[in-house]
C-alpha cells in the first residue's frame, strides 16, 4: 500500500516535471533561507556553551559609579579570584584571563627573519585547560602554564610557525617593551568559532610579575578592580546570590568607603547579552525573518499542491468506487507530502552546505562547519522537518479526501478547483510578505545611506588612518616627514588613537561642577583641525597655543556639560590635581557612534614635533593622512606602505580609511541590510513561481472557457487580460495590506536611531509597481500562451 | 434475492421546485440476473447505477442490499458492503494514468488489505484470464480503448464482486471492440455474476435477460428476454 502511494507520487512528480519542481523547488529555497538563518541564531545563542560546566561558570563584574556615571568593569585586581574562593565555600575554582591590549610581535627564535604581529595573546593560570573545556593536543594539562614564561600555541599558529615540526620545547620571542623569551610547552585545539574566549597564544600568567608592563599590577593585595579578567566556577549554580554578597563583604573589608558593586553574569550569557552588542543586535530579527520565509514556502506549497491534486480529483473518485476510505485517500496525500517534503529537505540541506561560505561570507561571520552536527542544531532541523511535514500534508490530505466520487467522475476532466478561495489567499499572503520585506529592505538601504551621509562635523573622505605601534619608536618623525613630502598628501595629523575606535578618559571637575564627571580626551597635535576640517566656534587667539602647557581645547557639548559660561575662554577645567585653561572651543563633532548625542569633549594639543615624537613614536598612536580628492588611491598606500616598512618592519603596515571606519559602526545595519537584500530576492522568487505555477493550472482549467470564447470572438489581449486580470486583483490587495505593515515595523525600527531618514510614499509606490510588474510578467506568459492556443484543439477534447 | 429497491425517490431543487432524478422505481434484482437499463440521455440511468453502487444518495424509499438496508446503514457499514460485492465498469474506463495495468487492477485489493502474495495470485489469474499478461506493466495511455476496457472490467472483478455494474461499458469503443466486451459479460453472468449495465443501444441492451425502460426517472416498463 505504502509502496503504491510512493509510487503514485513519484509518477505523478515526473508527469508534471514543471509544477513538482516549482513545488519541491519553492519550498527548498525557503526552507534553505531558514536552516542558514537558524544554522546562524543556533551558533550565537550556543556561545561559551561547549564548556563542560558551562552552567555555572561566572565573570565576575564591578558596578562603578563615577560623577554620575555608570560604568561595568570585568578587570579585577589580581588577588581577586583567590580571595573569593578562600572565603567562599560555595566557589569550585576561579581563573584569571588577561589579553594583550595591543598586538604583539612574535618570533620563531630559529627562524629570526620571520615575525608577526600577533593579536590574540592571552595570559591565563594554571588551571586554565582545566576550568576551560579546551582541548590540549600536546603538552600536560596541568603542567603546561604552572612555569613562567610558558606558551601554549594554537593548532594554526603551531604551523604558522613551526610547519610540521614539532613545536614543544621550542622557543618563540614575544616583543613588546622589551623582548621576552617563551618556551612552547603546549599545542591546543583552534578554539571554536562560537566561543568569546579565543587566544590563538596562551602564556602561563605567572610570567606576569616579571615583565616590566604588568609588575605594578600585583602591588596591591586588596579587593577591588584591576587588570585581570576574572571567571569563577561555581559548585552550585544556585549559589550566585552568596558568592556576590561574599564579594560584596569583601570589598567593603578592604575600603569600607567602596562603593563599587560586585556581581557574577553566566558566562553563556556574555556574547549575546555582553555590553557590547553590536554584533548580536538583530539576532531576534533574524529568527522572524525565517518565519516569514518558511511561511512564504509553506504557503506556496499549499496553494500548489491543492492545485495540483485538483487535476487529480478522477483519481480520487476511481479510488473512492473501488474502496477506498476518506481515511485511506488522506493518508496518501500525507505520504505524498511527506515524499516531496523529504526531497526538498534534501535539496535544502545540499544548498544549506553549498551556500554556507557565501552566505556568511556576505554577512561576515565565520561559523565552523562542525557546528552542522551540533546537537542543538541537529534537534532544531528535525523539528523544522516535522513541522513542515505536519503542515504541508494536513490540508491537502484534508481537501482531497473530502472529494465526492460521483461528482469527479461524471465530468471526465476535473472541472472543479477545490480550494480557490485558499489559493487566492495563498498568493495574497505571499505577496504581503514579499512587499513587506521589499518596503523594508529599502528603507533600511535608505537609512544606511542616509546616516553614511550625515555630516558628523568632521571631514571623512580621502584620509587614511595609520596606526603604528611602539616599534615605530624615534623613526616616527623621518616617517612623517616622508610621507608629507609625498605628492599627493595635503596634510596630515597625530591622535593618540584611530577615530570611532575610543579614547582615553579623565575624571573632570570644574568651578560650578565640583563632582567628577568621566570627560573623553583626545591628544593631537595642531594639523588635526586643519587635516579633518574641524570647524572653530572660538578660535584661540594665540596662533601658537600649543606652545604652553596646562590648556585645552573643549567642545560646545562640553560647556553646559560643565556648566561654563557662553564665553568659556580663560576658565578652567580640574583633571584630578592638574588645572588647564580654556584656550578655544570647536564645533561639536562626532567621535563615537551615531546613537547617542555627541558627549562632551577635551583636546590636548601638542606641537607638531612634540606629538610626532611622544604620542606618534614612543606609544604607537595614530597618523592621519588627507591626500588630494583625485589622487590614485593604490598608488598612494603602496608608496606609504614602502616608506612605512624602511621605519618600522617588525610590525606589518595596517591602514584604514577614515569614512570605512565611520561605516563601520553600521555593521549590524549593514548586516541586516545584506539579510534583507537575500531575502527579498528568495521572497519574490518563491512568490513569482507560485504565481507562475497557479497561472498554469488556471490556464489549464480554463483552456475549454478559453476556447470557446475564442471562437465566439475574443481576441488574443481580452483573454490575456482576463486571465491576468484575477491575480493582478490580489498582487493589489497585497500592497494595500504591506504597506502600512511595512511602515510601522520601519517606523518602529527607526525610532533606535539619532538620525533617522524620512520613510518616503515613492517607496511604496516602487515596491508595489515592482511587484506588480513580476506578477505581469509570470501571469501573461502563462495567459498568452493559453490565448493563442487553437480552440478546435481545446474543444475537441471534451 | 440480492437486491431489492422499494419506491425510490431522488430529486434536486431547482428554483423551489423539486426535480425528480429517480421517481418511484422499485426493482428486485435475482442473483445471476443480467438487467440492461435504457433510456435516452438524462433519463436517469447513470443515477439509478449509483444508487445501486451505494455511491450516490436518495431521498426516500428502501434499499435492501443482502438483507441489509443499505438505506438505514452509515458511511462505513456501506462502504463495506459494497467494497465487498460491488465492481464498477465506467464508460470512460476511469483507469489511474499514473499506475501500470498490473498495480490498477491490484488497487482494489489494496483497500481490501490482502495479503501481496494473495494479490499476486488473483491478479496473476485475472491477467490471464483476459489475456493481457503481456501487458501487465503498460501504462493506460499505452493501450488501446478496446484494452483499457478490459483492464478496467479486471478491476471491478478481481475482488470477485457479486454484482457487476457498468454505466455504458461499451460507449467509447467501436462496434467490434463493443461486441467483444458484451460476450465477456455473457460469460461471466454465465459463471454467476450478476450484471446490471446501463446502455443506449439496443442491440447491447438485447445481452441482457430483462431489459428496464426509464423515462425522466420513471420506470417506464420492462421486457424480458
Amino acid at each position: 500500500m505504502l509502496r503504491n502511494y510512493i509510487k503514485i507520487a513519484w509518477r505523478n512528480l515526473l508527469k508534471n516535471k514543471l509544477s513538482g519542481i516549482i513545488t519541491i523547488g519553492g519550498l527548498a529555497i525557503g526552507l534553505t533561507a531558514c536552516t542558514l538563518i537558524l544554522f546562524y541564531v543556533a551558533h550565537e545563542r550556543s556561545y561559551d556553551s561547549f564548556h563542560a560546566d558551562s552552567d555555572r561558570m561566572y565573570t565576575v563584574e564591578a558596578q562603578v559609579n563615577m560623577g554620575g556615571d555608570t560604568i561595568y568593569m570585568n578587570a579585577m585586581n589580581a588577588t581577586v579570584g583567590a580571595l573569593i574562593e578562600n572565603a567562599s565555600p560555595s566557589v569550585f575554582s576561579s581563573l584569571r584571563l588577561k589579553d594583550e591590549y595591543k598586538p604583539v610581535i612574535l618570533t620563531n627564535t630559529q627562524q629570526p627573519g620571520t615575525r608577526f604581529s600577533e593579536k590574540d595573546f592571552s595570559y591565563a593560570d594554571a588551571n586554565f585547560f582545566d576550568f576551560f573545556s579546551f582541548k590540549l593536543l600536546k603538552g600536560s594539562k596541568t603542567e603546561a602554564l604552572t612555569k613562567p614564561y610558558s606558551l601554549v600555541l594554537s593548532q594554526d599558529m603551531a604551523k604558522k610557525y613551526f610547519g610540521n615540526q614539532n613545536p614543544i620545547g621550542e622557543s618563540i620571542s614575544v616583543r613588546k617593551d622589551s623582548t621576552y623569551l617563551f618556551t612552547v610547552t603546549g599545542v591546543m585545539e583552534n578554539t571554536p568559532s562560537n566561543s568569546s574566549i579565543h587566544p590563538d597564544f596562551v602564556a602561563s600568567l605567572s610570567s606576569m610579575p616579571t615583565m616590566n608592563d604588568y609588575k605594578r599590577d600585583f602591588d596591591s593585595e586588596a579587593f577591588r578592580l584591576g587588570s585581570f579578567p576574572t571567571y569563577l566556577k561555581l559548585k552550585n549554580a544556585s549559589d550566585v546570590k552568596t558568592v556576590e554578597k561574599t564579594m560584596q563583604e569583601l570589598s567593603t573589608q578592604g575600603n569600607a568607603d567602596a562603593t563599587d558593586v560586585y556581581s557574577l553574569s553566566l558566562l553563556t550569557d556574555k556574547h549575546l547579552n555582553g555590553r557590547d552588542a553590536s554584533n548580536t543586535r538583530y539576532i531576534s530579527i533574524f529568527p522572524l525573518i525565517a518565519v516569514l520565509i518558511l511561511i512564504l514556502a509553506l504557503v506556496n506549497y499549499l496553494s500548489l499542491s491543492t492545485a495540483r491534486a485538483s487535476l487529480r480529483s478522477k483519481e480520487i473518485g476511481v479510488r473512492k468506487v473501488n474502496g477506498a476510505s476518506r481515511k485511506s485517500v488522506a493518508f496518501q496525500f500525507y505520504i505524498e507530502s511527506t515524499l516531496y517534503v523529504l526531497l526538498a529537505f534534501v535539496v535544502s540541506v545540499v544548498l544549506s552546505v553549498v551556500l554556507k561560505p557565501w552566505f556568511f561570507g556576505i554577512l561576515g561571520i565565520e561559523i565552523d562547519a562542525v557546528f552542522f552536527l551540533n546537537p542543538t542544531f541537529l534537534s532544531i532541523l528535525a523539528g523544522l522537518l516535522v513541522f513542515t511535514i505536519l503542515a504541508t500534508g494536513f490540508y491537502p490530505a484534508l481537501v482531497m479526501s473530502a472529494f465526492n466520487p460521483v461528482e469527479n467522475l461524471r465530468s471526465s476532466r476535473a472541472s472543479k478547483m477545490g480550494g480557490v478561495r485558499l489559493r487566492k489567499v495563498c498568493t495574497t499572503v505571499q505577496f504581503v510578505i514579499a512587499i513587506a520585506l521589499l518596503v523594508s529592505g529599502i528603507i533600511i538601504h535608505q537609512q544606511l545611506d542616509f546616516v553614511r551621509g550625515v555630516d558628523t562635523g568632521l571631514n571623512r573622505s580621502d584620509v587614511v588612518m595609520l596606526p603604528l605601534q611602539k616599534t615605530m619608536g624615534t623613526n616616527s618623525t623621518p616617517f612623517r616627514n616622508e610621507i608629507e613630502k609625498l605628492s599627493q598628501v595635503t596634510n596630515t595629523a597625530v591622535t593618540q588613537y584611530p577615530i570611532y575606535k575610543g579614547y582615553n578618559m579623565f575624571f573632570v571637575s570644574s568651578e560650578h561642577m565640583p563632582d567628577a564627571i568621566g570627560l573623553p580626551i583626545f591628544a593631537v597635535d595642531d594639523d588635526f583641525f586643519q587635516t579633518l576640517d574641524v570647524n572653530w566656534e572660538l578660535k584661540p587667539e594665540d596662533e601658537h597655543y600649543y606652545s604652553k602647557s596646562e590648556q585645552v581645547v573643549i567642545n560646545e557639548a562640553a560647556i553646559s556639560k560643565f556648566k561654563l559660561g557662553s564665553n568659556p575662554i580663560g576658565e578652567s577645567l580640574l583633571f584630578g590635581n592638574s588645572k588647564r585653561e580654556i584656550i578655544g572651543v570647536v564645533k561639536d563633532f562626532h567621535f563615537e557612534n551615531l546613537d547617542a548625542p555627541i558627549n562632551a569633549l577635551a583636546l590636548f594639543v601638542n606641537s607638531k614635533t612634540q606629538a610626532t615624537t611622544n604620542i606618534l613614536g614612543k606609544s604607537g598612536g595614530c597618523l592621519f593622512v588627507h591626500f588630494q580628492p583625485d589622487s590614485d588611491v593604490s598608488q598612494l598606500l603602496s608608496q606609504i606602505e614602502a616608506i612605512y616598512t624602511q621605519y618600522d618592519s617588525a610590525t606589518p603596515f595596517e591602514y584604514q580609511f577614515l569614512d570605512d571606519a565611520f561605516d563601520a559602526m553600521f555593521r549590524s545595519e549593514e548586516r541586516l541590510s545584506q539579510v534583507f537584500n537575500l531575502f527579498i530576492i528568495l521572497a519574490m522568487l518563491i512568490a513569482g513561481l507560485g504565481l507562475f505555477a497557479l497561472a498554469t493550472f488556471s490556464a489549464q482549467q480554463r483552456v475549454k472557457e478559453l476556447g470557446v470564447r475564442k471562437v465566439l470572438g475574443a481576441s488574443v489581449i481580452q483573454l490575456t487580460t482576463l486571465l491576468s486580470f484575477d491575480f493582478l486583483k490580489l498582487i493589489l490587495l497585497a500592497i494595500l495590506i504591506a504597506s502600512p505593515l511595512a511602515w510601522y515595523f520601519m517606523h518602529l525600527w527607526l525610532q533606535d536611531f539619532n538620525y533617522k531618514t524620512t520613510i518616503h510614499w515613492w517607496v511604496f509606490l516602487g515596491a508595489g509597481t515592482g511587484a506588480m510588474a513580476l506578477a505581469i510578467l509570470t501571469v501573461s506568459f502563462q495567459a498568452i500562451k493559453a490565448a493563442l492556443a487553437n480552440p478546435v484543439k481545446s474543444l475537441r477534447t471534451e | 434475492m440480492l437486491l431489492q429497491l422499494n419506491h425510490i425517490y431522488k430529486w434536486v431543487k431547482q428554483g423551489g421546485k423539486r426535480v425528480f432524478l429517480l421517481n418511484d422505481i422499485s426493482l428486485d434484482v435475482k442473483e445471476g440476473e443480467f438487467i440492461s437499463i435504457m433510456g435516452p440521455s438524462g433519463s436517469g440511468k447513470s443515477t439509478l447505477l449509483n444508487v445501486i453502487g451505494m455511491l450516490d444518495e436518495f431521498q426516500e424509499g428502501e434499499y435492501i442490499f443482502n438483507e441489509e438496508p443499505v438505506h438505514s446503514l452509515k458511511e462505513k457499514q456501506r462502504a463495506k458492503l459494497y467494497k465487498e460485492y460491488i465492481g464498477f465498469v465506467f464508460q470512460a474506463y476511469h483507469l489511474i494514468d499514473e499506475l501500470t495495468v498490473y498495480e490498477n487492477i491490484e488497487t482494489p485489493l489494496l483497500y481490501k488489505n490482502s495479503k501481496s502474495s494473495e494479490r499476486k495470485a488473483l491478479v496473476a489469474d485475472m491477467l490471464d484470464r483476459f489475456n493481457i499478461v503481456g501487458k501487465k506493466d503498460l501504462f493506460p495511455a499505452q493501450l488501446s480503448g478496446g484494452q483499457q476496457q478490459l483492464v478496467g472490467i479486471a478491476r471491478a472483478l478481481i475482488a470477485k464482486p457479486k454484482l457487476l455494474l457498468a454505466d455504458e461499458p461499451t460507449g467509447n469503443l467501436n462496434s467490434k471492440q463493443g461486441e467483444e466486451i458484451m460476450e465477456l459479460f455473457r460469460e461471466l453472468n454465465q459463471e454467476g455474476v450478476t450484471i446490471i449495465q446501463a446502455t443506449h443501444s439496443e442491440s447491447n441492451a438485447a445481452y441482457g435477460n430483462r431489459i428496464i425502460h426509464l423515462l425522466d426517472g420513471s420506470k417506464q416498463h420492462q421486457t424480458s428476454n
